[in-house]
């Protein structure tokens, strides 16, 4: 009779509980992809609220600069990372509207939380003309709940928040920065609409 | 005692593997966390790198440990005779507690990366925990054993050795498609503030 040694079986063992925990985390992974629930619902802050001021810092550059909402200038704010292939998409756009002069008026934002040396590894980040900082302080920064990345914040000349998500496409980018400079009401009719297209990122 | 000696070499050679496939799927994100431990040399601000160091070099070391992590998983695994090894992998769960603590005072809330993208985990008094447990684990694996329990032929410990290198790869392949999936890449609460 053949005798297997007792580290043998052990380890086998674990081998296999390793490889088992691998399918379940795969098929729940597979769960959530299936019922929408892949990306997290509850990013950006809310409608309706104030925005915080933040202090950030230009990549290279130690001077603390502040966004202040409320100054009389709306703002498009996006929290987005080098690492992160849909920031490079959100980024992209972002910098194609504000070339065609399409966020005219706004102050638009990107927000990093990667070292700011890795906007040389993206080739978007590195290229974009829209201003790019990196906060230098938490305060305020928990109140935009971007727990994730992309979130995109559009905040009016009042310093009120009229639309946050995690989106991505030109027509829903487009209509946060109409959100910025419209009246609450049709500022809502200008996400809606945008929404019913199907244009919000899954 | 035996046994659960045993049991603790086993499992914290298969997590290291495990841990060390999933960095590899995602050394870019993983090179951010490795970038907050850099010594202050190599963190020194530069115009050429906008302010830090070089992407390459945080690629490559976290390239470094995850490789790192793999072999040393992978031999602890499929070579239990050598005593050594349960001294290096004790040696290393050490470092990984003390990278829980450091992180947790230094940097609360930022991700830590530790699965690569298979986990979402910041640092905090969790993963100390987390890591302390390994670190006993650790531990215990380094009590002497029976060579006899210990002895296996050379077949058996080439399909160790690749069982081990099995789940690496599950492993950088499951979390290669979840850092990959989705508009919303996970990041931790607090990452925003340096």
């Amino acid at each position: 009779m053949i005798r297997i040694p007792a580290y043998l079986e052990i380890a086998q063992w674990a081998l296999l509980a390793a490889l088992a925990l691998l399918v379940i985390a795969a098929f729940r992974q597979l769960g959530r992809m299936i019922a929408g629930q892949a990306a997290p619902q509850e990013l950006g802050p809310p409608v309706g609220s104030s925005a915080a001021p933040l202090a950030y810092a230009r990549p290279g550059d130690e001077t603390v600069r502040r966004l202040t909402p409320g100054d009389g200038r709306p703002v498009l704010l996006a929290f987005a990372d080098p690492t992160c292939p849909s920031c490079e998409q959100l980024v992209g756009v972002l910098g194609a509207l504000q070339a065609a002069g399409e966020l005219d008026g706004l102050r638009v934002l990107v927000l990093i939380s990667d070292p700011p040396s890795y906007l040389a590894i993206s080739e978007v980040f590195s290229s974009t003309g829209v201003e790019v900082g990196r906060p230098v302080r938490r305060d305020g920064l928990d109140s935009y709940r971007a727990s994730a990345t992309p979130v995109l914040v559009a905040i009016d000349a009042a310093g009120v928040v009229r639309a946050a998500g995690s989106v991505v496409r030109e027509p829903q980018v487009r209509a946060f920065a109409q959100a910025c400079l419209l009246p609450p009401p049709e500022a809502e009719l200008a996400i809606s609409a945008a929404d019913t297209k199907g244009e919000r990122a899954p | 005692m035996i046994t659960v000696g045993l049991c603790c070499k086993a499992a914290v050679a298969v997590l290291l593997l495990a841990a060390g496939g999933a960095k590899l799927a995602d050394l870019t994100g993983f090179g951010a966390t490795v970038g907050l431990f850099m010594p202050a040399a190599l963190r020194r601000r530069g115009p050429s790198t906008g302010g830090g160091p070089a992407p390459g070099l945080l690629r490559g070391g976290a390239a470094a440990i995850a490789a790192g992590e793999i072999a040393l998983g992978a031999a602890s695994l499929s070579s239990p005779l050598l005593g050594w090894l349960n001294v290096a992998v004790l040696a290393t769960a050490g470092c990984f507690l003390a990278v829980g603590v450091i992180g947790y005072l230094r940097y609360p809330g930022r991700p830590c990366r530790c699965f690569g993208a298979l986990s979402r985990r910041s640092f905090g008094p969790a993963g100390i925990g987390r890591a302390a447990l390994i670190a006993a684990a650790a531990a215990v694996a380094v009590l002497p054993v029976r060579p006899s329990l210990l002895g296996l032929a050379a077949a058996d410990r080439i399909g160790l050795a690749a069982g081990g290198l099995l789940v690496a790869a599950a492993c950088a392949v499951a979390a290669g498609a979840m850092s990959g999936a989705g508009p919303a890449r996970p990041a931790g609460g607090a990452r925003w503030a340096r």
